[in-house]
Formats: structure tokens, C-alpha cells, sequence
């Protein structure tokens, strides 16, 4: 039948192409969650939705940001509820440059500076993004982890690019100020 | 040549390195950065620090999943097609 064959090539057409972006997206769902279960039960979700619409989805536009788009859109309509947490950094105190001045300051070999944070566990680094309120934990993790660009944000996240600009910027901020708590907490450096 | 300064440049490398600025603007910052080491210092640590997100925040996902959402999909489709 016409009908069963226009379905079964969208279906192959949908394996083809978005299935292989499920694995980053997982990556963006689980630090947005913050946990295995509810990062499946989220892309399950996205999925099942993306599938049910992509026959309105325009050939030869970006899939990848459509499909972050009803991610967050899924992520905020049925998560973000249960995850009551204040939207605000409290970054007004952390100076631009915090995180590098800090290692100057402690007495640290330029080239060396990075290499500390390298050092540390993936676990540490992911512990930190994800203390950062959603929006601003949202911005990094679409700009540094997923390298979107920030009209690509402004799209997935529905809000102007000055606004991703100045979350992008205030979140990373923020990033660095518990990043700095933890290679203290580790001793890695001289406070 | 147009000149930009030391504080400029910190101000604008966050763009820079996220490949924000326009083109003529980032080749300005680039000749800036070649010349004075400590922007080059700077513009280097957010660079890797950009970089060690990256490579940190990724999570694999589990096959079962993949196999979860490929079986949820197809479901999804047959008793509908009528």
C-alpha cells in the first residue's frame, strides 16, 4: 500500500539520519537530568516525539538542531518541574578571569594552569557543570560540549542571542569558580 | 594598521575562540594574540579549558538504549498505518 510505503521510507529515512545524533544527545540529556533513568526516559521521549514529527521536519535544514530543539522543549515541559533549583548564577563576585588568575596567583607555571584541570577526573569536571543552574549548564553545554553556534542555541533554546550570550558567559564564569574549588579541595594547588 | 588593546582583546576572546567575531575583527585579535604573550597565555587557557569541557562532559550511551528507542519507533508506526 502507498501509505505503508510512504511510512516505511520516513522510518528508514529517521534510522538513517537521526539515530546516529543519539549518542551526544544522550550526553546533553543525562547533564541535564543528572541521572541515567531519567536521561533515557528523556531521549526515549524526544525520539517518539521527533519521530511522531518528522514529516514536518524540512529536508536539507539542520536535523541536529531540530532534534536539541524538542529535547529541551521535552526536557523543560516534563523535567524541570522536578527539579526545583534557583535560575540565577550568584556570579556578580567572580571576577572576569577568575579561574586564570587564581592559578597565576598560586604560583603556577603558565603552561602548566590547564594541565591541572586536565588532570582531573571527567567525574569532577561533569560534577561541576552540572551544579550550574539549568539555563546557564544548557548554554555551555550546547557551545563547548555539542559546538553549536550561538544563533544555533538561540534557536534550540527559544531565546534571543543576547541572552545566550550573556548565559554562555555567566555560566562559564560560574564553571570556573567551582572548578577552582575543586582542584583546592583536591590539594592539586596552593591556595 | 588598526590597533586593539590588551583589554579589548580579553574582552572579545571568549567570542573568538567560540568563532563568533566577524572576520576582519577575529584576524585582528589572531595578529594581536601573535604579538603579546599574555593575551596569547589567556586566549590559550580558555581555549583548552573550552576544550576540556569537551572531552569531559561526554557520556556514552548505553547500547540498550539504542535498541530500546529503534523498537519504540517501529512500534510506533504499525498500528497506525491503516
Amino acid at each position: 500500500m502507498k501509505q505503508d510505503q510512504a511510512t516505511s521510507e520516513l522510518q528508514a529515512r529517521f534510522e538513517a539520519e537521526a539515530l546516529p545524533l543519539l549518542s551526544g544527545m544522550y550526553s546533553t540529556a543525562f547533564r541535564l537530568t543528572r541521572n541515567a533513568a531519567d536521561a533515557e526516559d528523556l531521549i526515549q521521549e524526544t525520539f517518539l516525539r521527533a519521530y511522531r514529527g518528522f514529516h514536518q521536519f524540512e529536508e536539507g535544514t539542520n536535523l541536529k538542531a531540530w532534534l536539541y530543539r524538542i529535547l529541551m522543549n521535552t526536557f523543560i515541559n516534563s523535567y524541570r518541574k522536578k527539579q526545583r533549583q534557583p535560575q540565577t548564577v550568584s556570579d556578580d563576585e567572580v571576577p572576569e578571569w577568575y579561574l586564570y588568575s587564581k592559578m597565576a596567583e598560586s604560583g603556577m607555571e603558565p603552561s602548566a594552569e590547564a594541565s591541572v584541570i586536565e588532570s582531573l577526573p571527567d567525574e569532577d569536571v561533569q560534577a561541576a557543570l552540572s551544579s550550574l543552574p539549568e539555563q546557564f549548564r544548557a548554554a555551555v553545554l550546547l557551545a563547548d560540549v555539542e559546538g553549536f553556534s550561538y544563533k544555533e542555541i538561540a534557536e534550540i533554546t527559544g531565546v534571543p542571542i543576547g541572552t545566550v550570550m550573556s548565559r554562555l558567559h555567566r555560566g562559564r564564569k560560574a564553571l570556573e569558580k567551582r572548578l577552582w574549588d575543586v582542584v583546592r579541595e583536591r590539594g592539586l594547588v596552593r591556595d | 594598521m588598526f590597533e586593539i588593546s590588551c583589554e579589548e582583546v580579553l574582552r572579545e576572546v571568549e567570542l573568538y575562540i567560540d568563532g563568533e567575531l566577524e572576520q576582519a575583527r577575529a584576524s585582528h585579535l589572531a595578529d594581536h594574540l601573535r604579538g603579546c604573550t599574555p593575551c596569547m597565555r589567556h586566549a590559550e587557557f580558555r581555549a583548552r579549558l573550552k576544550e576540556i569541557v569537551r572531552t569531559k562532559c561526554r557520556s556514552e550511551a548505553p547500547e540498550h538504549l539504542v535498541v530500546r528507542i529503534r523498537t519504540v519507533i517501529r512500534e510506533e508506526q504499525g498500528p497506525t498505518s491503516v
